[in-house]
């Protein structure tokens, strides 16, 4: 079996999460209820239902809502006004909610014509829905109309039978609240039972129709209304009470008004029926005693948070859950401003937990009221007879100790080499009583400033409880990844029962290991970084002979050219058989032009395209060339 | 354990042998490539989830790019398309948990997603269907369950992760078997059932007596926006169990670490062992984007996502530290959800464009040393919509084998490009964008052309040294010229003379 326990809630700063309980197995318990409405949800509720309204369905969810919960909305005349001018007196829906609404608003009443009585009971009738029947029946007894309560039994009986689902019948409950308790109801009672056999169990914790919240809150408020109303116990057991209770109350978050408003329904009918009043125990403030606050504060409250003042509180027993010793049995508390107190610490009980069995009394109405509470009773530490030191492994020099006082940083740095190891010993004591102390962690953090490296030691402590700590260097390499460095060495000490955690920066740790390994590259990092730069290197081009070489062997290799020109100058040569006829100019030009492209093709063209113009250029020439020469020819046989 | 680890070795590994079969295609191209005008191809894509959506999507990647060019064009950038209307299965250990969460699950279904609410032991649950994936995500909501009902187990969602499905899982105090196993084959390994992650110095006012109810700093996140959203200052609340990484597996996000003083184990037992996680190694919430860029995010808390935690307010338990009238739970929950859902952080190729600098389209080979601009557009998923990216760290490499050139790309209104200068060695190149970046999904682009040496027409046509060559030819012609009008039009003197 589930057994759950209570966390603290502080009134003061009421906190939404508190409600978000531990499930602890421990065996055979009652169940208690792990949500209701704190304070704060009970203002989120009320904040949520008094949105402005936006037709009359808005306006009754809120209006009907808020006086569930024991507020008013802000302006009853405006509201009042509203709903006047929304009524449509022709319609079934209008009318439930106008009235329905008006009820719960002082010094309004909803206009009654004839017809509008004819209107709804027509709709009370075998053939409207259930719903119909519903909105129908309360709006007419809301209106102070007269009806036939035998009949409306009938209707729902018969509508039942063709509507078998959990809304339906949740409704036809609901109806039969209004309806006279003199009417037969005994066959409509037997559908809670029906209904409640329909929940589902989830995991032993909630029980909810699987038609969703609002509807397991409905029927929780439809079952309890019309079981005060009939005055007969409602046929559910106190888990499944529990159980609906954690499901309705778990959402803290509410979708829709209308939902919002079938939770206040059902926090007001559970936290006032004649039957069934689930009780919240919760502490004030976090539930721990300490010898500066030695007094445990409980609240015991109804579902909406509201004290219950007239129950009593028992301690039936307080049991260490280490040693399972009962330290206290049958005592009372007494009630201060509205919150149960007990001093506690005044049966000097040891630091750790303690299981508290409270029992609830005062009204028989009371459910869930044996409540598991667990308390926890914390202390202060101090850290004792803190000494450091270097010790060779060979133990050739004697060690030189130093003591370190809390919260003081020692002076100077340690250093230890591969053949040292380093030491600390100390003592953790209750700082209220003395008593020597084992905290759940007493860790040794060693934190290398520069790569933010961090290695955690635990300290244990030896049958004394004295703690001893010894730093293996050369073992222990592997684990500071062989970096040599300064360390800053921290003691922390902390346990669930202690009021004051440590967090002592102790001393400057030196750590030389022998065979310092470059750190590997950690893939992670560099995985998403951008990568560096690359740029090609470009070959060099090849050496050249210099210039001056080729210069002077250009200059040689044309020299034969100009030695030809001065020889022929020398020698007299001319062009004076030159004569301007055509063919001789196009021979020579066409000539140059071969010549010419021959330099084009070296530097542009390729051999086709080359080929190609000196077939055009050669041809002429060619042409030009012949006619030429046959012109000399003839000149010269001429002048012969 | 360890032979979880071996097998999530594999499964990261499988994609990189997808990538190699892919570049042995690559090889065979160039032969035939004055036929091959533009190809497209997605790497792995035959392990995707749903190749439909993969191949519309290189169908809108492309652009013709030139008709006669010998390139071959490969882009994949891996996206299992995050559109907002992901079907999502939630896998709950009891269906009360969607009423305490039911902030984090509305706002899931404002954002457009389909929830499908199932207990995690529903007999009837499915995950794969004839080779189908029924959902695009899983939410798994169930820290408890001991074997999960229907045919989903933890091989299939092994499997649904390897498709590309991404998974958020939410454990507790009370983790069972199944996932701490989901755990270990992702490269996180959770502690035992019943340990809870301590902290003696950062725990909540209002925590239950164990200093379970940790207030985590917003230092301690990832220090990565697209993940975790805007940094702001408020603390976050954090109950449950402590994870630590593997050290072997660098896809592993530690998205949020405990402080230098967490530990995790049973808070009701003494330490009689070194605890599974001390200090900062103690993962609170971590993540992991696989190579399939399919992402999962463990939480250790599943009240980290409940209404009570979002709407909370937080103080330390230390005198005088700081109360915040709200919980960070909230923004960074909707933060983790954006991103393990693929709403944030999703980038894509768009067009591919290069060509020698002065031209406009790519050439049918590049020469080597030419001056080349290339460019690239590249979108990123925001709101549903692609909106072009704005990063300032983009690379460009060009990769024959090895990468040659490697340089960041400018932006340049809506695209990313470089101008650059070819090496001086010939080959079939790629030009690659690899982009693989902390909360983005891996982004990979690559185009395939062809560099060749100088033709004969593009050496030097006159080299100093060569002068003498040049001189003697050019006298040789102007000689010619000059002797062929002096050869035939000179007058002899008479001889008689």
């Amino acid at each position: 079996m589930i057994y759950l326990y209570i966390i603290g809630v502080d009134m003061a700063q009421p906190r939404v999460f508190c409600l978000v309980l531990l499930t602890v197995a421990l065996g055979a318990q009652a169940l208690t209820p792990s949500h209701h409405l704190s304070l704060s949800d009970v203002e989120r509720l009320k904040g949520l239902l008094s949105q402005p309204f936006t037709d009359l369905a808005s306006a009754y969810y809120s209006i009907v809502g808020l006086s569930k919960l024991g507020a008013a909305v802000a302006d009853e005349n405006d509201a009042c006004q509203f709903l006047k001018a929304q009524l449509d007196p022709m319609s079934v829906d209008s009318l439930f909610f106008a009235a329905e609404a008006s009820q719960a608003i002082a010094d309004c009443e909803m206009p009654v014509s004839n017809e509008t009585r004819d209107i709804l009971l027509a709709a009370v009738s075998e053939d409207s829905t259930v719903t119909q029947i519903f909105r129908a029946v309360s709006a007419l007894s809301s209106l102070g109309l007269p009806l036939a309560s035998q009949e409306v039994v009938a209707a729902l009986v018969a509508r039942i039978a063709k509507e078998d689902n959990v809304l339906a019948i949740t409704t036809a409950l609901q109806t039969a609240t209004r309806l006279s308790q003199q009417a037969e109801l005994g066959g409509i009672l037997e559908e809670i039972e029906d209904l409640a056999a329909r929940l589902d169990d989830l995991g032993g914790v909630y029980l909810q129709f699987e038609e969703g919240l609002e509807a397991t809150a409905l029927f929780v408020t439809a079952a309890y209304t019309l079981s005060d109303h009939a005055d007969t116990e409602p046929p559910l057991k106190e888990d499944q009470v529990i159980q609906l209770v954690n499901s309705v109350f778990s959402k803290k978050s509410w979708d829709s008004r209308s939902e919002a408003f079938s939770v206040a329904c059902a926090a007001a009918a559970l936290s006032s029926n004649r039957f069934h009043v689930p009780v919240i125990v919760s502490t004030q403030g976090p539930a721990t005693v300490s010898h500066s606050q030695p007094i445990l504060h409980l609240l015991v409250t109804d579902i909406l948070s509201n004290p219950l003042a007239s129950a009593n509180l028992l301690v039936e027993s307080a049991q260490a859950v280490a040693s399972k010793s009962v330290v206290l049995s049958q005592a009372p508390f007494s009630l201060r401003d509205g919150i149960f107190e007990l001093n506690f610490m005044a049966s000097q009980p040891a630091s750790g937990y303690y299981q508290f069995t409270v029992a609830v009394t005062g009204d028989s109405r009371l459910v869930a009221n044996q409540v598991e509470l667990k308390v926890k009773v914390s202390t202060e530490v101090a850290v004792t007879n803190m000494d450091l030191s270097v010790v060779d492994k060979d133990q050739s020099i004697g060690t030189k100790t130093s003591r370190v006082d809390y919260p003081f940083k020692a002076k100077g740095s340690f250093t230890a080499d591969s053949h040292q190891n380093f030491a600390m010993n100390f003592q953790l004591v209750d700082a209220n009583t003395g008593v020597e102390l084992t905290p759940h962690q007493t860790f040794v953090r060693f934190h290398n400033q520069k790569t933010g490296q961090e290695v955690v030691f635990v300290a244990e402590p030896d049958s004394k409880n004295l703690y001893k700590f010894e730093l293996d260097t050369a073992e222990r390499k592997s684990e500071f990844d062989s970096m040599s460095g300064t360390y800053v060495l921290h003691l922390i000490v902390g346990d669930a029962t202690l009021e004051n955690p440590i967090l002592w920066n102790v001393a400057d740790v030196v750590l030389k290991f022998l065979d310092e390994e470059a750190p590997a590259a950690i893939q992670s990092k560099t995985l998403y970084m951008p990568k560096p730069d690359i740029q090609h290197l470009f070959r060099e081009p090849e050496k050249k002979p210099p210039t001056v070489v080729s210069n002077t062997f250009t200059a040689l290799v044309l020299s034969p050219f100009l030695l030809l020109l001065i020889l022929w100058f020398k020698l007299g040569a001319n062009i004076s058989n030159f004569s301007l006829s055509p063919s001789s100019v196009l021979f020579h030009v066409g000539h140059a032009c071969m010549l010419g492209l021959m330099y084009v093709y070296w530097t542009h063209l390729n051999m086709f395209q080359t080929l190609k113009y000196l077939a055009i250029i050669g041809s002429l020439t060619f042409l030009a060339g012949n006619r030429m020469l046959a012109q000399k020819a003839v000149k010269r046989l001429a002048s012969k | 354990m360890h032979g979880g680890r071996v097998l999530v070795c594999d499964w990261l590994n499988s994609e990189a042998k997808g990538r190699f079969t892919a570049k042995a295609d690559v090889g065979l191209f160039p032969k035939m490539a004055p036929r091959t005008s533009d190809i497209q191809t997605s790497r792995g894509s035959t392990t995707l989830l749903s190749n439909k959506r993969t191949v519309s999507m290189a169908q809108t990647k492309s652009r013709l790019l030139g008709n006669n060019c010998i390139f071959f064009l490969t882009i994949s950038s891996m996206m299992h398309m995050a559109l907002a209307d992901g079907k999502t299965l939630v896998l709950l250990d009891n269906l009360n948990i969607r009423d305490t969460h039911s902030i984090f699950f509305r706002s899931l279904a404002d954002r457009g997603f389909d929830l499908t609410f199932k207990t995690a032991d529903d007999p009837s649950l499915s995950l794969i269907k004839y080779g189908q994936f029924l959902y695009d995500h899983l939410i798994i909501f169930s820290p408890s369950v001991e074997d999960f009902g229907g045919n989903i187990n933890v091989e299939t969602i092994t499997s649904f992760i390897d498709g590309g499905g991404n998974v958020l899982v939410a454990a507790g105090s009370d983790i069972g078997d199944p996932l701490r196993e989901l755990g270990s084959e992702c490269g996180i390994e959770f502690d035992e059932e019943k340990t809870a992650v301590i902290d003696h110095h950062h725990y909540d006012v209002s925590d239950p007596g164990e200093h379970t109810l940790i207030v985590a700093d917003p230092e301690n996140l990832l220090k990565a926006p697209t993940i975790v959203g805007n940094p702001s200052d408020k603390p976050i609340l954090f109950k449950g169990v402590g994870m630590v990484a593997d050290p072997d597996n660098p896809l592993v996000l530690d998205i949020l670490t405990g402080s230098s003083t967490s530990y995790s184990y049973f808070p009701d037992r003494p330490i009689s062992q070194y605890p599974h996680a001390v200090g900062k190694n103690t993962l609170l919430i971590a993540g992991l984007q696989a190579r399939n860029n399919a992402r999962v995010v463990f939480s250790g808390s599943l009240y980290f996502f409940s209404d009570a935690f979002f709407n909370s307010a937080v103080q330390k338990a230390t005198p005088g530290s700081q109360r915040y009238a709200q919980t960070g739970n909230m923004e960074l929950a909707e933060a983790l959800s954006q991103w393990v859902f693929k709403e944030a952080g999703v980038l894509r190729v768009g067009a591919v464009t290069h060509h020698p600098v002065g031209e406009s389209t790519p050439p049918a080979a590049y020469t080597i040393t030419d001056l080349v601009e290339y460019s690239v557009v590249i979108e990123k998923l925001s709101k549903g919509s692609w909106v072009p990216f704005d990063g300032k760290d983009i690379q460009l490499e060009f990769v024959r084998i090895d990468p040659f050139v490697r340089t960041y790309l400018k932006k340049n209104g809506d695209k990313y490009s470089v101008q650059f200068k070819l090496p001086d060695v010939y080959g079939v190149f790629q030009f690659k964008v690899d982009y693989n970046r902390l909360g983005y999904t891996h982004l990979y682009s690559s185009t395939q052309v062809s560099v060749r040496p100088l033709q004969h027409t593009q050496y030097d046509r006159f080299i100093p040294s060569a002068f003498p060559y040049y001189a003697s030819v050019f006298s040789m012609m102007g000689g010619l010229f000059v002797f062929s009008i002096v050869f035939l039009h000179m007058k002899e003197k008479e001889k008689s003379d």
